[in-house]
């Protein structure tokens, strides 16, 4: 990024013609960045290697918009994905309560990371029984067998847990980002983005005895109160 | 040189096994370059490396490069010089090491590589790292929590030219910047050292008096850190660390610092080295070449189960 900077804003070369090349080499050596690539390609187009340096990408950073990666996937694979895969979430869960590699081979991300806990799509359909709306990690109890008792927690915003939108699509995978700040950034904006066109529009206040239904996904983590699903969509119901 | 002294006597340890075990030819050798066991996270690398090395029926030859991605280099080209048939590399910079991996894989040395990635695929062979965002987003929310949502704090960060250092710090702020009544009065780096973390949170302190809480990059300053708060008089402040060292374990069972990430650090060395016998033996690359270890929080609940970079069940 600094280096592109710096070769755009740089005034006309102190160097002949004869010499640019020589100029070229000498500038890039001062990136402290891997030069073969850039090399090879100066060396292979000499005459007009001053053009072809603004695009070329050193770090990670330039290009890298997960806000708009999410945007352009969420309506064409998101979505769709979540409502071919989701599960009712007592189903999931009954099972992976008791047996999280079955419930893992039967409708977990089968391309997760090796040794990550498993994610599922699920719905979430039932009553509100209790809420947290005072934390900026707000969130709401499900009751979704009629028992009484919350089975899952909905996280509606605007600080949310987790990237279990990202990690329940088989179609991502960290090997396609450059390192884990990428990655972990692209898991977020599938947070930002549910929040940003879904969760802020939900109502806040009285929320107990409503119903709720819900898109989303969870990832099965120990030492949890309950189960934290992440919706991708979320209506709530009228008040009692 | 030091360096060269340890490489004497692995070499020598090497024909002593070679003379008690007497196998028919040599055996094959594993490198195993860390930064300075002063740490005990890299020191647990090493171990967790050499101990499975071993089992394999390789010899180990441990070597650390004190982040100094120069020695780092030479270090590579001793490995080269003797033969070795893999390294496990935990390196001296994402940008830097990519060169001095290349030059390992152009003489035909792989590398697997532990706890840090690098800015390049398709140079190492693995790149079996911890998922520091996932862990640093763990410590965070737990800060947060024990914070109350709302009050003043420091963050300590590590050493610059630690990529981790970086990503753990994005993963902090990527959960604690969504809470506005946390305010961050101070941010500084000291180089993951205690002694340094100590020093900065004394003035750190005289300037800001009303902290809630201190988040830091790794333990051994949230150790500092904590030391100071002591001596100040302040146990009140909540401190989170990074990394599950023993020494933080203890504090937090104590009821000292509160909070910690554990890295499975051990672990991760061994499956480096599983990964290199696969490749050695078989030819076989792993399926996927970078792979994250997810993070686990640590604290008063858990804190007295972990051992050595590893939670026992």
């Amino acid at each position: 990024m600094n280096s592109e900077g710096r070769l755009k804003g740089r005034p006309s070369p102190p160097f002949s013609v004869g010499a640019d090349h020589h100029a070229e080499q000498q500038t890039i050596m001062l990136n402290n960045k891997p030069t073969w690539p850039i090399l090879v390609v100066a060396v292979g187009i000499s005459l007009t290697a001053c053009k072809i340096l603004p695009t070329q990408s050193g770090g990670s950073g330039n290009a890298f918009n997960p806000d708009k990666m999410v945007e352009e996937i969420w309506v064409a694979k998101v979505v769709p994905h979540l409502q071919r895969k989701a599960v009712p979430f007592a189903e999931v869960h009954a099972l992976a309560k008791t047996d999280p590699a079955s419930a893992g081979a039967k409708y977990g991300n089968p391309s997760k990371q090796a040794n990550s806990p498993w994610t599922f799509a699920v719905r979430v359909e039932g009553k509100i029984i209790a809420a947290n709306t005072a934390s900026r990690a707000a969130t709401m109890d499900i009751d979704v067998d009629g028992d009484g008792k919350a089975d899952a927690r909905v996280q509606i915003g605007p600080a949310m847990r987790g990237t279990a939108l990202r990690d329940s699509l088989d179609f991502i995978q960290f090997n396609d980002f450059t390192n884990q700040i990428d990655f972990a950034q692209f898991g977020k904006a599938f947070n930002a983005y549910a929040d940003k066109t879904v969760l802020s529009k939900l109502p806040r206040d009285a929320l107990d005895g409503r119903t709720a239904r819900v898109l989303g996904a969870y990832t099965l983590e120990s030492g949890q109160d309950l189960p934290l699903v992440t919706p991708a969509e979320a209506e709530i119901g009228p008040k009692p | 040189m030091k360096l060269t002294r340890r490489m004497t006597l692995a070499a020598f340890a090497g024909m002593l096994a070679l003379g008690t075990a007497a196998p028919a030819c040599a055996a094959d050798l594993i490198a195993i370059i860390t930064p300075s066991h002063d740490n005990p996270f890299f020191k647990a690398e090493a171990v967790g490396a050499e101990a499975k090395s071993k089992e394999l029926g390789y010899e180990a030859l441990v070597l650390v490069h004190d982040d100094d991605a120069n020695k780092q280099s030479e270090l590579i080209d001793t490995a080269i010089g003797r033969g070795a048939k893999a390294i496990i590399l935990d390196n001296a910079g994402a940008d830097a090491t990519v060169a001095a991996v290349q030059k390992a894989k152009d003489a035909g040395v792989p590398s697997f590589l532990i706890d840090r990635e690098i800015n390049a695929t398709g140079v190492a062979v693995a790149q079996i790292v911890s998922n520091n965002y996932q862990g640093a987003q763990l410590g965070a929310q737990e800060f947060v929590k024990l914070m109350g949502e709302k009050g003043n704090f420091v963050e300590l960060v590590g050493k610059e030219s630690d990529t981790n250092a970086g990503i753990r710090s994005k993963g902090y702020h990527d959960v604690i910047d969504d809470y506005p009544d946390l305010k961050m009065v101070a941010q500084q780096s000291a180089n993951w050292s205690q002694t340094e973390a100590y020093a900065k949170m004394e003035s750190i302190l005289q300037a800001n008096p009303d902290i809630k809480g201190v988040i830091s990059g790794n333990d051994t300053m949230a150790m500092g850190a904590y030391a100071a708060l002591v001596a100040a008089n302040r146990k009140d402040v909540i401190v989170v660390g990074f990394d599950g060292s023993n020494d933080v374990r203890d504090s937090i069972t104590a009821g000292g610092i509160k909070a910690t990430v554990l890295q499975p650090a051990f672990a991760q060395a061994q499956m480096a080295v599983e990964q290199a016998n696969d490749f050695i033996k078989n030819k076989k690359s792993p399926a996927k070449e970078k792979q994250l270890m997810d993070c686990l929080l640590v604290n008063g609940d858990n804190a007295p189960k972990l051992e050595t970079f590893a939670l026992t069940n």
